[in-house]
């Protein structure tokens, strides 16, 4: 079994998968943290949507996916962040409408260009079908997310604990919220390939729920974040070959596991 | 004296309601104002628009940028993961930089230290009592080395040692230059404090300047 798996290891499209799905996972794991604290926990399936309606638009018009969908869902998550802000407790609303009607474009657009088999592949992800180019993109953003992260890690701390007292420093709280929209909205465009725009979700929350169990700190929260969501990534990866089910399934599936048996340990 | 405050008739409204109504109100350093008035009567509503929190309707707001405020209540997740100290240091985030300096660290230990919270450096916030909370949210406030420190309902849950050390505290702060605005509902918290102006609110205006 184990020289089984070390060999498959060997395959170019097994360690492109490995690399990318890990740095994407952690990253989502990451960002996961600020959104589960700051009860924006569905704005990543509200995102996905977004992506998968305009992933039906490109695929229809011939342009990369990349292209239409990142600037498509970073507007998006700007559009959601703003309603959530403006209008408080009605940002579950806008997730709900901008997901509900995203799904339903992307339905309608993929049907009348016949297009249907061609976004299922980001329905439910396809992970070991990453080229060397996606890879490259995967582990840039990762250093964008991450870098950020770092940089500006005090402020995001702040603004996940109390908005109100950021701004009554001086903080510019709206820019801090883009920033945190913008990440996550990339986050959501890599991870489409990985699990799926079905799934991409509980990449971004799964681990981060689960963290909370495991760590008492916000550093310590985010490390074990990612900690998590690299075990489960790899293990769900894993899990996948060995009974030929689909990645983003056995990915969301370890992450499940792992929440459910640390929630019943600890 | 240097100005630190200047509120000219500042209206804020919750819809059609004005909650501030026409206030004007100048605070310049080394004043210590206490603001009281019955529940309702807008000292709240105030506080959050000096603060920043709310926008005026109309009327213009000229203050300090160095701002130390500590809220009536702490709009956050009581669940929060965080220490104490972790919460303590955010109050230096006022003064620029991404990153904390070591000056920065020196003054959110000695304000800790000031207000006797350093040994609960490393508890999570989740496990404080309310008296305990109040105390580091203002070492919060104290560490950002605030020129006008704005403080809503300091004294609700506190005991009496608390109490004491509460005024002793802003009484150094007061001498070394800076201006307290406290907000208070409760008339014995004035009791045998010398406030150089109290000024009571009704209806959101300003009915005694003293």
């Amino acid at each position: 079994m184990m020289s089984e798996l070390l060999e498959i290891l060997t395959y170019p499209f097994v360690y492109r998968a490995l690399i990318a799905g890990a740095l994407i996972s952690v990253c989502a794991s990451v960002l996961g943290v600020i959104l589960v604290l700051k009860h924006y926990s569905l704005i990543g399936h509200g995102l996905s949507e977004v992506g998968f309606a305009s992933l039906s638009i490109a695929s229809a018009l011939g342009l990369p996916v990349m292209l239409v969908s990142a600037p498509a869902v970073i507007i998006a998550s700007f559009v959601i962040m703003f309603v959530s802000q403006r209008f408080r407790a009605a940002g579950d609303i806008a997730i709900a409408i901008a997901s509900s009607a995203a799904l339903a474009l992307g339905v309608l657009v993929s049907s009348l260009t016949g297009q249907v088999s061609a976004v299922s592949n980001y329905l439910f992800g396809s992970v070991l079908a990453l080229s060397d180019g996606d890879m490259i993109l995967a582990v840039m953003l990762s250093l964008i997310v991450m870098g950020v992260f770092i940089v500006f890690y005090n402020r995001l701390f702040l603004l996940a604990y109390n908005e109100d007292y950021a701004r009554s420093l001086g903080i510019n709280t709206t820019l801090y919220q883009f920033v945190i929209s913008a990440l996550t909205a990339l986050v959501v465009v890599m991870g489409m390939r990985i699990t799926g725009t079905l799934l991409i979700s509980g990449i971004i929350i799964l681990p981060a729920v689960t963290a909370r169990r495991l760590a008492s700190g916000f550093r310590s929260l985010v490390v074990m974040s990612g900690i998590v969501s690299l075990v489960s990534f790899v293990l769900g990866l894993a899990v996948s070959f060995m009974i030929n089910i689909p990645a983003g399934a056995g990915v969301i599936l370890a992450n499940t596991v792992i929440l459910i048996l640390v929630r019943v340990i600890f | 004296m240097t100005e630190r405050l200047r509120l000219i008739n500042a209206v804020i409204k919750y819809g059609d309601v004005k909650a501030v109504d026409d206030v004007s109100l100048t605070v310049r350093d080394g004043e210590f104002v206490f603001i009281t008035g019955a529940n309702g009567s807008g000292k709240s509503t105030l506080t959050r628009g000096i603060a920043g929190l709310l926008p005026l309707s109309s009327g213009t707001i000229t203050r300090t940028e160095r701002l130390g405020y500590v809220p009536q209540v702490e709009e956050a997740d009581r669940n929060f993961p965080a220490s104490v100290w972790e919460i303590v240091i955010t109050g230096t985030q006022g003064r620029g930089g991404l990153f904390y300096s070591m000056g920065s660290r020196r003054r959110a230990l000695q304000a800790m230290d000031e207000l006797g919270i350093r040994d609960l450096a490393k508890r999570g916030i989740n496990s404080l009592s309310g008296g305990q909370l109040r105390r580091v949210l203002l070492a919060r406030a104290l560490c950002g080395e605030p020129e006008l420190l704005l403080l809503d309902e300091p004294c609700a849950g506190l005991d009496a040692e608390s109490h004491a050390l509460l005024f002793s505290v802003l009484r150094k702060n007061v001498a070394s230059g800076c201006a307290v605005i406290m907000v208070t509902h409760d008339a014995s918290d004035l009791e045998g404090i010398h406030a150089d102006r109290v000024i009571t609110l009704s209806h959101g205006r300003i009915v005694n300047d003293e």
